[in-house]
This record gives C-alpha cells, structure tokens and sequence, in this order.
C-alpha cells in the first residue's frame, strides 16, 4: 500500500526551534510562528523554569520533540530510563511526533554527546531497524528519524547514505526528518551529489525538514547553526520542497543566537522559495561539486567562512545543547 | 537485554568502541589509536594504521584530518559546556588554564548521562582530587577554586531541580498565628531547593563582583569564613548571605531538628540575653518564610 504524503500527518508551517535565549520574548509577545521544536533533553528531567516555558508553549503552539541522545545506532543497550522519561515529557506536551538522529552517540556506557556516524552496512542496517521498532513500541507516538551531517565515512560501507536511510524508514515503518543543511553538508564532505540523495528517498515518509547556517572551511563544511541559511540550501530546499509536496519546516539556529524576530524571519523566507517553485518549476539546483567551490566562495569573506582548514574554538559543531541557569 | 531489543553487531560495537576512543583521547588521534590497539580494540598491523583501513579519504581531506573534526568537536564541545556551567571559575583561571582542568576532568570522570545538563556533577570533587597538597592549615587558593566551583554547580542545580513555584509556601502571618509555647518543638520542612553553603573564603562576594563587572580580573580574595543559602523563587536563583549561627540554624531545621535544637546548635553564636535572642529569632524567621525558605511546619 502506498504510504500517504508526509505518512499522512499535518504539515504544520513554518517553525522556530526554541532557544532559551529566546524565552522571555515568546512567553510576553506570543509571535505569530506556526509550530515550535523543542530539545527533548532540556525538558525532560527539568523541574525549573525550562519545563515551565515548554508547558506555556505547548498551551499555544503546536510542539515537536526533538532529541540528540537516543543513540539509535549504538551497540549499547537502549536506555530505558532515558526512553521512560522521553515518554513522560511527550505525555505531558502532547508533540505532534518525535524525533531523533540516524547516528550513536556513545558506547560502553559513555556518552560523547556528538551525533557520530554510522557503517553503512546491511548488518547495521538491521540493528537500527531492529532497535526503531523497540523505540516506536515503547513511546506509542510518531517517531522520525533526521539525517545528520557527518565529517567521515567507511570504506566498509556498502550502500550509500541515501539507500541506509531510505531502507530504515521503510524496514522500521518510521518517519524521516530531512535536514536539507545536513544534506549539503554532508554532500560536500563526502563527494555526494545532494540532488540525487534527496531524489533518492522515500518522499512520501518525509514528514519534516530541517534548515540552518553552517560554517565554511576551504576542505569542509561543519553544522554549526550558528548563521543564515546559504543560497545553495535554499535551493535544496526547493527541490524538496517540490518532490514532497511541502512538509512541516523547522529553521534551528544554536549559537551566536541572534534576536527572535531574526530567527523567525530567516525560516519565513521559505515562503519566497514555495513561491518561486511556482515561476520556475525548473530551476536548476546545485550539486556538491558547485561548493563551495563556485558559488559559495565567491561570496567570501562572510561570516561563518574560514580561510584555515581547522576547527575554530569557536565553531563547535551541532549539538551543543546546554541550558544555562539564570541566577540574580 | 529484554525481549525485544537487538542483538548488538559485533563488528559495529568494535568500531564503535574504537571510534570512540581514537576521537576522545586527550593527547589525539595518534595517542587514541595507540590507546586502543594496546586495549585490544581492533589492534592493528604493524606498521598499519586502522584509522586508513577504516575511513574512507575524501577528496580534499585525508582520513586522519577527516576524524580529526570528530576530536577537535568533542573536545571543543565538551570544555565550552563545562565553562558555560562554571563562568566564573574560567574567568578566574583564564581561558587556557580553565580548558586544561576541563580536559583533564572530561578524562577522569566521561559523561555517562545523557543530558548535558549533568556533565559537571563531579567537576568539583575532580578539582578536590587533582588539588596540589596544602602548606599548612590555611585555606589555599585551591580551596577558593574549589569552593567557587561548588557555587556554581549548587546554582546549575537549584536552577533545573525541584522548586516551590507551584506549591504554597509557609507564609510569615501563619507561622506568627502559632502559640509561641509550641515554638520550641516546631518542625519546619524547608524548601526543596534550598541549600546551606559554608565557605572559607568570601566566595559569594567574588562571585556579585565578579558579576558585576565582566571584564574584572580580581584578585582571589584572602580566607574569610563566609556562610550561604542558595534558593529559587519565580524560577530564578536567588543567594542570600547568612552569619555562621543563621547557618548553623538552617541547617539543623533542615536536618530534622525541632527549632529549641535548632537553636541550641547555634548556641555558642548567639547573645546570651533571652529578650534580645528572642527578637533576633523571630526576625529570622519573618524573613526566611518571607524568602520562601519553608514549605510547611509540623506542630508536635
């Protein structure tokens, strides 16, 4: 049977993912923002003012959960804790579905709280599946998977990242979050063609998409989320937004936060791009070998662009989820 | 394992253990993979290196830069969230200094949880640990790093823990409605947010200022015993200075104590003259159920 566009949820509009920074202003100014994404792992065992603010939210906002410890692919067991506690906040706020990243984050009891990538390989494929039905079983709501950009691949691998994640959605019977910026990305750190990875997956299981900024190096790309959303990602964007019929968009924004009003902004230029579907269906897109080498050096120097091929202390890649305590 | 959960791959747990340990290794991914191979995982050939057997180069990058983003972002990740928690203590040994403790903590005590929000619960015994031995009796500058590390994760943690915003608190005019003959076997049930901090330094003093002024590079302020409350009211941390027999009453309230051996424990801090104790006592009072210090009280 075939599977309903977006597996047949709503397509909420344009959201904001929420940053505590950005607390005050939305609880006093209620903005008129379609949905918001929330980091399970700031609410979950909150008892302060975090788990107040999402409560407040939820009230007027449609919600979605999003986290960065499930771990999915990891040989460690699953952690039920974690797992009873993901499904007490969702009891609470109620989210439209729940999501997570196609990745491990730790092994042997450790947690590196980095989103860490996985062999492509039909063995590793099977334990992932395996562990999504557990995970769906067990919190009774829609469950979405997100790809994550990544800075190495395997030479074990045996099917590419596309035909992993398009078999795991439909193996597990799971919903996929599409992060467009993740896409070109990764695309570009590994060789890929972005177009033919988002033509390649299971349009209809795509139930969200992610944007956001990124950081440039002469050698590679790292999700920062730290800036606007490139021209490339928005014409990736376009291109899905096209092959899915339109879903659910989310813009994150995680460091050097600037003013809501900014953020909110930003993802509301996603419009302009539905419209610009509309007057140029065929619009060529960009492909990994186009940047940065073309398009996106010849804006250089811009924010977020580096002329040294190493990490800056500054560009601590996503995710750095950490809620800072307000004290007087 | 339960029912239900999948069987690990063994190759995958290998490589996962080894990633692992490659891109966590304080000295690098050289020091990471020589780490491994010496525990057994995944040992390589001589002469052989596993990251090139299993990480594929890109076209501009060779597979050791390639993991090395990983290395570089675990640690940058982990030592900006340990000084995004401890603010103040990286201001005061800089940057550098600040980072090295970091490292050397990340290593000793690696986060098992799964939330960030518990990565430094050990930072400050950590600093305890690695502490060079003290000359003498007199508090060092290590004690002052140390106990203003202990501030910061007391606030972390009163900030995110449970609070008393949405239950009532004992008021002021229900405690003075209580016969004062009862007073002496009260039991108070104090907020479960408060804390009770002694210090041998002026470490809350450091800190308003240090606050006060972000660009202040002060001095670490000589020894002098210093006593604190850390609370919540309206979701944000309030610290409130106290004298040691203020402390020395909370404390004991909080323990269990009836408010006659609450007081008894303050004895040796306290005037002698009953009318003026007794003044004092109810001020006290007035104003920690003001501050929203207790929750309840138990009449015997």
């Amino acid at each position: 049977m075939m599977a309903m566009p977006r597996l047949g949820h709503a397509n909420l509009g344009l959201g904001v993912g929420l940053r505590s920074t950005h607390y005050g202003h939305i609880l006093k100014e209620q903005p008129a923002v379609d949905w918001f994404e929330v980091i399970s792992e700031n609410y979950m065992d909150s008892q302060g003012r975090p788990r107040y603010v999402i409560e407040q939210i939820a009230e007027r906002y449609p919600l979605v959960m999003h986290g960065v410890s499930l771990s999915i692919g990891s040989t460690d067991p699953l952690d039920r804790t974690y797992l009873s506690r993901l499904k007490g906040l969702a009891q609470a706020v109620k989210p439209k579905w729940i999501s997570d990243h196609i990745c491990w984050t730790g092994v042997a009891g450790r947690n590196t709280h980095d989103l860490l990538p996985i062999p492509f390989t039909e063995a590793n494929l099977k334990h992932v599946v395996d562990r999504v039905k557990v995970v769906q079983d067990i919190l009774e709501r829609p469950f979405v998977l997100e790809n994550p950009s990544t800075y190495v691949t395997f030479r074990g691998s045996t099917m590419s990242e596309w035909e992993f994640t398009s078999r795991l959605a439909e193996e597990a019977d799971c919903g996929l979050l599409l992060d467009v910026n993740n896409v070109y990305v990764s695309s570009f750190n590994h060789d890929l063609d972005p177009i033919e990875f988002i033509r390649s997956l299971p349009h209809e299981r795509i139930v969200q998409f992610h944007l956001a900024g990124h950081s440039t190096y002469p050698t590679h790309l790292i999700d920062t989320h730290d800036n606007h959303v490139i021209d490339p990602v928005w014409e990736l964007y376009r291109l899905a937004h096209e092959l899915t019929g339109g879903v659910s968009t989310l813009l994150e924004w995680d460091a050097r936060i600037p003013p809501f009003e900014v953020v909110h902004a930003e993802v509301l230029k996603a419009k302009r791009h539905m419209r610009g579907l509309e007057h140029h269906p065929d619009r060529v897109v960009p492909t990994a070998h186009d940047a940065p080498s073309s398009k996106i050096a010849a804006d250089a120097p811009r924010p977020g662009h580096h002329p040294v091929g190493k990490v800056l202390p500054s560009d601590v890649p996503h995710p750095l989820h950490h809620l800072t305590a307000e004290v007087e | 394992m339960s029912k239900g959960d999948a069987q690990p791959a063994p190759d995958l747990s290998l490589v996962q253990r080894w990633f692992q340990a490659v891109i966590t290794h304080p000295d690098g991914l050289a020091a990471g993979e020589a780490a491994s191979a010496a525990e057994q995982i995944l040992p390589e050939a001589p002469g052989a290196s596993r990251i090139d057997d299993l990480i594929a180069p890109s076209s501009k990058l060779s597979p050791h830069e390639r993991l090395s983003v990983y290395a570089s972002a675990f640690h940058a990740r982990l030592v900006e969230c340990l000084g995004e928690t401890f603010p103040i203590l990286k201001r005061t040994l800089g940057e550098d200094v600040f980072a090295g403790f970091a490292m050397g903590y990340l290593q000793a005590y690696p986060s098992k949880s799964y939330t960030l929000n518990e990565l430094g619960t050990q930072f400050p015994r950590y600093l305890g640990e690695s502490r060079p031995p003290r000359e003498g009796e007199v508090p060092d500058w290590a004690d002052f790093l140390i106990e203003l590390a202990t501030l910061e994760w007391t606030i972390e943690q009163v900030f995110d823990g449970p609070g008393i915003e949405r239950t009532p608190t004992l008021t002021a005019e229900r405690l003075a409605s209580i016969e004062p003959s009862k007073w002496p076997t009260l039991r108070l049930q104090t907020a479960p947010c408060l804390r009770l901090l002694a210090f041998a330094f002026p470490v809350n003093d450091y800190f308003s200022a240090m606050r006060q002024d972000e660009t202040a590079a002060l001095d670490m302020p000589s020894p002098r015993e210093s006593w604190l409350a850390v609370t919540r009211r309206d979701y944000v941390v309030r610290r409130i200075d106290l004298t040691q027999a203020q402390f020395a009453v909370l404390s004991s309230l909080q323990g269990g104590a009836a408010v006659e051996e609450a007081i008894a424990a303050a004895d040796a801090w306290l005037p002698a003259d009953d009318a003026a104790l007794a003044g004092m006592i109810r001020a006290w009072f007035e104003q920690w159920s003001a501050t929203g210090l207790f929750v309840d009280v138990i009449e015997a």
